[in-house]
């Protein structure tokens, strides 16, 4: 038996499971409609409106030159030609850096601070609804490759302050780490850029500090649950396809058992991996449909920026193939449908919570961190975000990526040797 | 006996403490039509899983064409067809998709031109288009054994293919077996229905997971020993419940309106009424000596008159 034969049994069973999707109208009606939906919905939800005049505090325990940079980029000067230099549309760059600082300049009005730097922050007493401090060591740890988060008080009762003002804050860092990479990038000497491997390990380490995220560690008082548009976008539509992915595929192979179908496939020659392969592939291509279809509407409708789009279609391709295989690992081992959608609910309840969609990792202990790992949702968010908001290339996010194949793999592989008997 | 196809040794299957099959033994030769019969709950469909590789035998073996089931399950696959108990084919694909969708798992060529031939002989012309799950259900029974014969394998398991169907479409069925067993095709069928029986080459009887006989209808028949008495008594439903309480009377039946008679002796019996009829109110209106069928075979072993001993010898 060679390997066309085995292609033409995989594309025989892909057929028919195309077919049982596409007959049924209900299901069919409910994985088109609900992804765009729920997008737009949630979307909006954690959308925060353009803000102005934030009574902001502000306060610079660093003082070393990197902070003073970033406290007068705040403050609205402009700071930052090497990415206008470094750029290939410098026009439309200047453009977006002037719109950012007249953001800025619109949203804060800066207040002396009160108080020390690092207990608590009070800011009704003070009259505030903000706080921002530059740690003490931030410039340093910038240099180290360990970068430490900058801090951020929120008033979080007013719902649509805070999350603008963090979504701003975010970007702005962004930005002026985009910059600061371009500055380090534009000082290396000739030679060098060329020898990547003979950099000193102190600038290795600006290298990787620049591509590490530099974060702020954002502390939204009374109200601690909100979110922001561009953050929770990829988060939302990699949990709705977490979703639909696992519930869609988790009853293939429960259905058949229930019925009876699967007695009469398992007598026939077809080999169980090309059994497991058939069943992937026309759920994976429908759901490479609505992941495309669920970004274009955040793009569209809620302007999430695509940033190196091939690289983004690998970080969605394994996440769908690691959800599959984790659906139809269930759907193998369950024993009714029932059961399958219960196993189903289970696991997608922790990988809600836990996957860090919504809620950076960050904030979980470390204890749980290790759980989120099993999740391919957490994989997915992070190399998702990683490269739509930090610009990350394929080596930054190539663990994540290892990590759904290897997922991928192992459920399949489980899938595939669950299926030996038809035994209920 | 033609060359043994099935051979099955001491084959046995457990679900927890209780033996669903119980050590079977017996082999089936190349070319039959082999009824498989017993009660519901007897381990007909366990024996034919295990044989068709679906589920493992707890103890024994069994092999086809001398490979084993469950070892070299992978290797036999492509040479039988299954048709199991319950409808299982894709309710939501028509006709021909479902039997293209198996010819394609069997690995076949020439796919179109197959399942428009297979379409033809089971007269499933009018239906090609429909969908399996809104055929009725003698047409959905003749589109499994389509699906189960795509790949014209040598040997065809059938569990209770006629089960719930109407005498029409039974008849329907067991022609289109006649019809596959004339290129050479071994048949396993199982089946309740006694009259159905007597369409078998051999039969097996299997009861609690227990082989309790085996052998040809007519070899059986005679292992019943002799002629069956059979009476007519009016009315004959009062007569059934007073007979059967009747000494040295077994077993009574009632077919067309006339009482048969299973006992140890008879003819002693005969001879005691011809002088005196002990059930006045029942009219004793004469007897005669049937041969007897199936269905007296499988109620005597069904009540357990019949030990597997006496049967071995009757047999010699
Ligand atoms: N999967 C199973 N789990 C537990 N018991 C089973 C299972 N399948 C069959 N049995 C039991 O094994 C016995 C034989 O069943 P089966 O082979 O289906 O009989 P038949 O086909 O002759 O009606 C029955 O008592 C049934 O309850
Ligand atoms: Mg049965």
């Amino acid at each position: 038996m060679n390997l066309f034969d085995s292609l033409k049994a995989i594309l025989t069973i892909a057929y028919k499971e195309f077919v049982h999707v596409w007959r049924d109208r209900r299901v069919l009606l409910l994985i088109l409609v609900l992804p765009p939906f729920f997008t737009l919905v949630f979307g909006h939800a954690f959308e925060g409106s353009n803000v102005r005049d934030v009574s902001t505090m502000f306060l610079d325990a660093d003082n070393s030159p990197e902070s003073q940079k970033f406290a007068e980029f705040l403050h609205g000067k402009n700071v930052l030609d090497a990415l206008v230099e470094g750029s290939d549309n410098p026009d439309k760059v200047r453009k977006d850096i002037s719109d950012l600082l007249q953001n800025l300049k619109d949203t804060f009005i800066w207040k002396k601070w009160v108080g020390d730097a690092k207990g608590t922050i009070d800011l009704v007493q003070n009259g505030a609804d903000a706080a921002i401090v530059i740690p003490e060591g931030w410039g340093k740890s910038l240099q180290d490759g360990t970068p430490i988060n900058m801090r951020a008080v929120l008033d979080g009762s007013d719902t649509n302050t805070a999350p603008a003002v963090q979504a701003l804050l975010q970007q702005a860092l962004g930005i002026f780490q985009l910059n600061e990479r371009y500055e380090l990038i534009k000082n290396l000497p000739e030679q060098v850029v060329d020898l990547g491997e003979q950099l000193s390990p102190q600038t290795q380490h600006e290298f990787s500090s620049s591509l590490t995220p530099w974060e702020f560690d954002t502390q939204i008082l009374y109200n601690p649950k909100l979110l922001f548009v561009d953050y929770v976008v990829p988060g939302m539509v990699g949990l709705i396809l977490q979703l639909v992915t696992v519930t869609l595929i988790a009853s293939t192979i429960t259905r058949e058992r229930e019925v009876g179908t699967l007695s009469q496939l398992l007598v026939t020659p077809l080999r169980q991996s090309e059994i497991v392969v058939g069943k992937v592939l026309p759920y994976l291509f429908i759901s490479m449909f609505l992941i495309a279809g669920t970004i274009a509407i955040g793009h569209i409708h809620f302007g999430i920026k695509i940033h190196q789009p091939l690289l983004l279609s690998l970080v969605c391709f394994l996440f769908l193939l690691c959800s599959l295989g984790l659906g139809l690992l269930i759907s193998a081992f369950s024993k009714t449908q029932t059961q399958a959608i219960q196993f189903s609910v289970f696991l997608l309840l922790p990988i809600m919570l836990l996957s860090g969609a919504f809620a950076p990792l960050s904030q979980l202990p470390g204890s749980i961190r290790i759980f989120s790992e099993l999740f391919p949702l957490t994989h997915f968010c992070r190399a998702f975000r990683s490269v739509n908001m930090y610009r990350a290339d394929f080596g930054f996010i190539a663990a994540d990526l290892i990590a759904l194949a290897v997922g991928a793999v192992i459920t399949c592989i489980g899938a595939a040797y669950l299926l030996r008997t038809a035994d209920d | 006996m033609p060359k043994p196809l099935i051979v099955l040794t001491d084959l046995a299957k457990k679900f927890g403490h209780k033996a669903a099959v119980d050590k079977i033994s017996m082999s089936i030769g190349q070319g039959e039509v082999f009824g498989f019969l017993g009660a519901n709950g007897a381990g007909k469909t366990t024996t034919i899983r295990m044989l068709c590789g679906l589920t493992k035998p707890t103890a024994g073996r069994a092999s086809i064409d001398g490979l084993d089931v469950w070892r070299d399950r992978f290797r036999i696959r492509s040479k039988f067809g299954y048709v199991s108990q319950r409808f299982s084919l894709y309710a939501d694909l028509t006709v021909r998709e479902n039997l293209r969708f198996f010819a394609g798992a069997y690995r076949q060529d020439h796919i179109n031109e197959k399942v428009d031939r297979m379409v033809k002989e089971m007269d499933l012309e009018p239906y090609r288009d429909s969908r399996a799950g809104k055929l009725s259900g003698g047409y959905k029974q003749l589109l499994s054994m389509a699906c189960a014969l795509i790949h014209e394998p040598a040997l065809l398991f059938l569990d209770e293919p006629t089960a719930g169907l109407d005498p029409v479409h039974r008849q329907q069925i067991w022609d289109f077996l006649y019809q596959v067993t004339q290129s050479g095709t071994t048949i396993f069928v199982t089946t309740h229905y006694m009259d159905e029986a007597e369409r078998c080459t051999d039969v097996g009887f299997v009861q609690h997971g227990r082989l309790v006989a085996k052998g040809s209808p007519r070899q059986l028949k005679q292992a019943l020993g002799g002629d069956l008495l059979e009476v007519h008594v009016e009315p004959p439903m009062p007569a059934v419940l007073e007979l059967r309480k009747f000494p040295g009377i077994s077993a009574v039946d009632l077919r067309s309106g006339r009482l048969r008679i299973h006992a140890a002796d008879p003819q002693a019996l005969v001879d005691q009424w011809q002088q005196y009829w002990p059930f006045p109110g029942l009219k004793f209106l004469g007897y005669s000596w049937v041969e007897p069928d199936m269905e007296d075979v499988f109620n005597a072993y069904a009540q357990g008159r019949h030990s597997p001993n006496q049967v071995q010898a009757a047999l010699k």
